[in-house]
């Protein structure tokens, strides 16, 4: 069996570009969840979001997507050390949902006035999809290997790395470029408000009081590379990836399965797979969205895999919202630096534990501790339900 | 490959042809051009009556085609089995539905029932609740190859022993603001919807349970080829057919037949044609795309590796002339450069 190891990091954050400025906003517990600019939010209840901050470097003939995921996938294609050889086999998996439709909305906004006299805008109708990215990032970078381009929703980023994991242990390319990446978009802001899941203030996940999700956008990339492979070029790891469970609830197109059983299975899957016990864990950056429901049933997931108190538990999105298809690619890079620098991340607004979520889930500042295994829990509309265990290298 | 790939189920519905197996012959063999590209009604039973009323229409092509492969696999439904879904538009018709309310009517026209619509993962969400599909589920969005790479993509997850029993293919119902922007892309305009889906399993599992096995897939591929976003590349050199054979054990000269996704599209068309001459020569296997007659979307993208199954039992390409019996080739290629092969026996 083919070990799996994180050779490369990217990304581009509410904190701004780099892998440096987002860990250095998550690790300080810093909370980039401001008023919206990007887009008209009159009307709506909740004002706020985590926007990645201007200017956001790229032509501006490409989507605002496009360029957050090519920034953060040549920051981790760089930062692996890939030359050209490695490039032109290596796999690309991108985790997309919005697309390019924040390009797009202006036009189809103004088409119900204009009608066919309103000119379609050919660039940005050209990277409306959201396998846009996947081609940007590939012809930009020279990547020869397999490209795809996966939609499951909310972990759309962590399916990307779980797939690219299997090409690895497959044998079909010894590397392949993860990660996930969206932009706000008007559709998303709108459909959360119109769910009444957005709180007008910056989430508080796993809080008593919490109200709901703020939205975010960034993209994040990992360079997952085979163990051996690359040992034989010299380059060092961050950590491995040891396994990775994808379920599915086929329950209900918006809500998770009450008893959490499908993340129970996700979860169980990615500890088989690592030939591991549930004490071996020391950490989960859990899904934490901040929705009353999502957090409750989660925790109760962690609490049947793990038991009560079992690990600890915190929430990247506390500080950076909800980045959608990037959301599972972030909060993977959060783990895998957390495995690094043996320091938890905090969950950065709770003040008032919930009785119901039985966890530490370290509350406003990091914690250091030593850690051995960490997983990464993403769940999605549709019930798509996917966990990665990465181990320390 | 490490396990054997077989296909135990077939699911069609294009063109007014809905139906498993036993449909292919309506839905390939017509030499003349079909009325429409259309589903039409669906049959009664398919989709009971609170999915009538609450799910899109590719949302409810997508539950039709999967009760309809599982029947035809005569698999149960149920915890066990999964789904990888190919598309290359999505419920788009939803998303205009849903910005359509904002806009007649402001906030309170934002519709929460919508607004899952909008994820491209809808399709594959309805389908799963309806089958009680709890095993993987995971949807692919691609130009011109998201039903292909679905397939193969499923495939490849029999044959690393991750599933049991695998529902992949495509679906698509090109929505008309979709289908009236595309020439302005320089694209051919598509229209119509359909779906097609196989059920794939290991030999071994099918044999357990006496499966008919339709057909073998022994060897898929997916690379990238050089090409500017959008555009078509310069290179002759395929990758994705290579690495097909080579999984398959066989020599490009063992190819009887291949059907491509030539759609109109002469620039890519052209591309795709040097790369099949190069990466068959020099045999010249005889070819067909279905997309000019049935549309080109991730439902007939799929219906090519069906159409494979039903060649090899037919002896004979789609609408085309009779071919030697042997194993074939389904073959894709999109603008950016996206390859796809997939190997059947």
């Amino acid at each position: 069996m083919r070990r799996v190891v994180v050779t490369g990091l990217g990304a581009v954050s509410p904190f701004g570009p780099g892998v440096k400025a987002y860990w250095d906003g998550v690790r300080t517990g810093t909370c980039a969840i401001r008023p919206v600019t990007l887009i008209e939010v009159t009307g709506f209840r909740c004002r706020i979001a985590a926007e990645v901050p201007e200017p956001v470097p790229g032509s501006p003939r490409r989507s605002r997507t496009d360029r957050l995921a090519l920034q953060a996938a040549r920051e981790a294609a760089d930062d692996a050390g890939l030359g050209p050889g490695e490039r032109s086999q290596a796999g690309l998996i991108v985790g997309a949902v919005g697309g390019g439709m924040l390009e797009v909305e202006p036009w189809y906004w103004r088409l119900g006035q204009a009608g066919a006299e309103l000119r379609p805008p050919r660039t940005a109708l050209r990277a409306i999809l959201p396998c846009s990215h996947a081609d940007v990032v590939g012809h930009a970078l020279g990547l020869g290997g397999p490209r795809e381009t996966l939609v499951t929703a909310c972990s759309s980023g962590a399916a990307a790395i779980a797939v690219a994991a299997e090409l690895i242990t497959d044998g079909v390319t010894p590397v392949v470029l993860a990660g996930g990446a969206d932009a706000l978009t008007r559709i998303c802001y709108m459909g959360f408000n119109a769910l009444k899941l957005l709180d007008p203030e910056p989430c508080r996940p796993f809080d008593l009081e919490r109200r709901g999700m703020s939205i975010g956008e960034g993209a994040a990339f990992l360079v997952l590379e085979d163990a051996d492979h690359a040992r034989a070029r010299g380059a060092s790891a961050y950590a491995q990836l040891a396994a990775h469970g994808m379920t599915s609830d086929a329950f209900h197109v918006t809500s998770p399965d009450p008893d959490g059983e499908g993340m129970v299975r996700a979860m169980r899957a990615a500890l088989a797979g690592a030939g591991l016990a549930p004490n071996a864990v020391g950490y989960c950056n859990a899904h934490g969205t901040g929705t009353r429901q999502n957090d409750r049933i989660e925790a109760r997931a962690l609490r049947e895999v793990f038991g009560a108190g079992g690990l600890l538990v915190s929430s990247t999105k506390s500080m950076i919202g909800h980045t959608m298809a990037a959301a599972g690619a972030l909060e993977a890079l959060a783990t895998v630096l957390a495995l690094r620098d043996d320091t938890v991340p905090p969950t950065a607004t709770l003040r008032t534990p919930d009785p119901d979520v039985p966890f530490d889930c370290v509350p406003g500042q990091s914690r250091d501790t030593a850690l051995e295994c960490a997983i990464s829990n993403s769940f999605g509309f549709g019930g798509q339900n996917v966990t990665l265990l990465f181990r320390r290298a | 490959m490490k396990a054997s790939v077989v296909i135990t189920g077939v699911s069609v519905l294009h063109s007014s042809v809905v139906g498993g197996r036993a449909a292919l012959a309506d839905a390939l063999w017509d030499p003349g051009e079909p009325a429409h590209r259309h589903v039409g009604a669906l049959p009664d039973g398919l989709i009971d009556e609170i999915e009538a009323r609450r799910l899109s229409r590719v949302c409810q092509l997508a539950v039709a085609a999967g009760r309809l492969a599982v029947a035809d696999a005569g698999l149960e439904r149920g915890a066990e089995l999964g789904l990888i879904l190919g598309t290359e538009f999505g419920d788009f018709s939803s998303t205009r539905a849903f910005a359509d309310g904002f806009l007649t009517t402001g906030p309170a026209g934002l519709s929460a029932l919508l607004f899952p619509n909008t994820v491209m993962n809808t399709m594959a969400a309805a389908t799963t609740i309806a089958l009680a599909a709890r095993a993987l589920s995971l949807t692919l969005n691609a130009r011109t190859v998201a039903g292909e790479l679905a397939v193969a993509r499923a495939a490849t997850a029999i044959a690393g022993g991750r599933a049991r029993a695998l529902i992949a293919g495509g679906v698509d119902h090109v929505d008309s603001l979709v289908a009236g922007t595309l020439p302005v892309l320089d694209e051919p305009a598509v229209d119509g919807e359909g779906a097609t889906f196989l059920v794939l399993e290991s030999g071994e599992e099918a044999r357990r349970r006496g499966a008919r096995v339709l057909g073998e897939i022994v060897g898929v591929a997916s690379r990238a080829l050089p090409a500017r976003p959008h555009g078509v590349g310069r290179a002759a050199a395929a990758r994705a057919i290579p690495a097909a054979l080579e999984a398959a054990g066989l020599r490009p000269n063992a190819i009887a037949w291949v059907y491509d996704s030539a759609s109109g599209d002469s620039a890519r068309d052209a591309w795709q044609a040097r790369l099949l001459d190069g990466a068959l020569a020099p045999g010249a296997p005889p070819r067909a795309s279905l997309r000019p007659r049935l549309g080109a979307h991730a439902g007939v993208g799929a219906l090519g590796v069906a159409a494979g199954v039903w060649t090899m039992g037919a002896g004979r390409l789609a609408g085309g002339g009779a071919v030697r019996l042997g194993p074939g080739l389904v073959h894709g290629v999109a603008r950016g450069g996206t390859e796809v092969a997939l190997v059947i026996r």
